[in-house]
């Protein structure tokens, strides 16, 4: 499985990004390889509008299986992410991503 | 560190009178963000001294270099916002109309326009009246606010809060539905919505709910001047309750809100009843929040 999380920062003990169209990276764990991908997301993160939609697109470009984020994503970005075969948990903010991830495993997370 | 919202969908409903009366009432725990950038007003109340500034750039904006350019129109004709005019034998941008869509730069034949980074406004940090800081930003002419500048504010507030170890930020937030709103809820922790009995109240509360809920950020209201038409005032109510919005208080219309307003003042600056309407609904918001 790949998982997707919005992050504030590059590590394991990074805190989760509540917001997902201006998340600053996007953490992306690949379960089978036990790799870690850090996608930067601050082109994105200046453009002055539509940047729920842009990181939208960047989902595309990932494909994860799983995405976990804080309050995200707003109504375009859903509408776009719903044709993605992706399961979206959300309410991980003020957790880090180690936590997040922990969570999502025990089913604690809440599913979109 | 919890992240406070206001916002009220419609304007003159006392939004940014009563962020600034609980940005008084939070003294040194809070930090306030004032979001409202295109009508920024909350500087005025909280005496902002615009201590720091930085310049803050958006979008793009094109410039013709007039050595190079050969004036044969292609970048006027195909720009579809007419920004690029003839004029006194020159072909000029006009920074108004330019959208920064950069059309004129890829068709230019002898390369003379390039693309730069357009100055929007300026950001500031301030000190204010009751010994903390606010983050704020004024928007420079024909500008306009954007999710990123919001997301700006708010950035730098949150890391003053951290820094300083505060309780709240306090976001006096943008009008509307729109991008600006959208980003000033998001990673928020608390929503207050400022609404008044009329149909434009109710209309566009039931709007901004509908956003909000997107986000499950969990929301209050506080009905300014209920008792200007209480039939309207009962309907919010039901509104909210259907909706399962906390009620934080009715507040009744007081002639001190113009008087303190103009007096560059919040309304619990006076010893007036009023006041203490407003250190409940803050006292009200701090139980709900911790």
């Amino acid at each position: 499985m790949k998982i997707a999380l919005t992050s504030t920062g590059k590590e394991w003990s990074s805190e989760i990004d509540a917001r997902f169209g201006r998340t600053e990276f996007i953490f992306v764990y690949d379960e089978e390889a036990d790799s870690v991908e850090i996608i930067d997301n601050s082109a994105v993160k200046n453009e002055a509008h539509g940047a729920g939609s842009a990181t939208a697109q960047k989902m595309y470009e990932i494909k994860p299986d799983v995405l976990i984020t804080g309050n995200g994503p707003g109504e375009t970005a859903a509408k776009a992410l719903q044709k993605l075969e992706m399961k979206i948990f959300v309410d991980a903010h003020n957790l880090t991503i180690k936590e997040a991830y922990e969570k999502y495993k025990k089913g604690e997370l809440k599913q979109l | 560190m919890k992240e406070i919202v206001v916002l009220s969908g419609k304007g003159g409903t006392g939004k940014t009178s009563i962020s600034a009366s609980l940005a008084i009432l939070a003294q040194q725990e809070a930090i306030i963000a004032d979001c409202d950038v295109d009508a920024a007003n909350l500087h005025i109340l909280l005496e902002a001294n615009f201590d720091e500034s930085k310049i803050f750039y958006s979008g793009e904006l094109a410039e013709i270099d007039q050595e190079l350019c050969t004036k044969c129109g292609l970048c006027s004709e195909v720009c579809q916002f007419d920004a690029i005019p003839f004029h006194n034998g020159e072909y000029k941008v006009k920074m108004l109309s330019c959208e920064g869509c950069a059309y004129c730069e890829k068709v230019c034949p002898s390369e003379a326009i390039n693309m730069h980074k357009r100055k929007s406004g300026e950001l500031y940090i301030s000190e204010i009246k009751s010994n903390t800081k606010m983050v704020h930003a004024k928007l420079d002419i024909g500008a306009d606010n954007s999710g990123k500048l919001v997301a700006e504010v708010k950035n730098r507030a949150k890391e003053i809060a951290k820094k300083e170890n505060k309780k709240y930020v306090i976001v006096d937030g943008s009008p509307g539905i729109g991008c600006p709103v959208v980003s000033s809820l998001s990673g928020a922790n608390y929503v207050v919505l400022v609404t008044e009995p009329t149909v434009s109240g109710l209309h566009d509360l039931e709007r901004l709910h509908a956003v909000i809920k997107r986000f499950r950020t969990r929301s209050s209201c506080i009905i300014n001047k209920y008792d200007i038409n209480e039939d309207m005032s009962q309907k919010i109510e039901r509104f909210l309750e259907s909706e399962d919005i906390t009620l934080l208080s009715k507040v009744p219309y007081d002639v001190n809100f113009a008087k303190a307003m103009s007096e560059a003042k919040t309304v619990v600056e006076y010893e007036i009843p009023i006041k203490q309407t407003i250190i409940d609904t803050w006292e009200k918001i701090k139980s709900e929040i911790n």
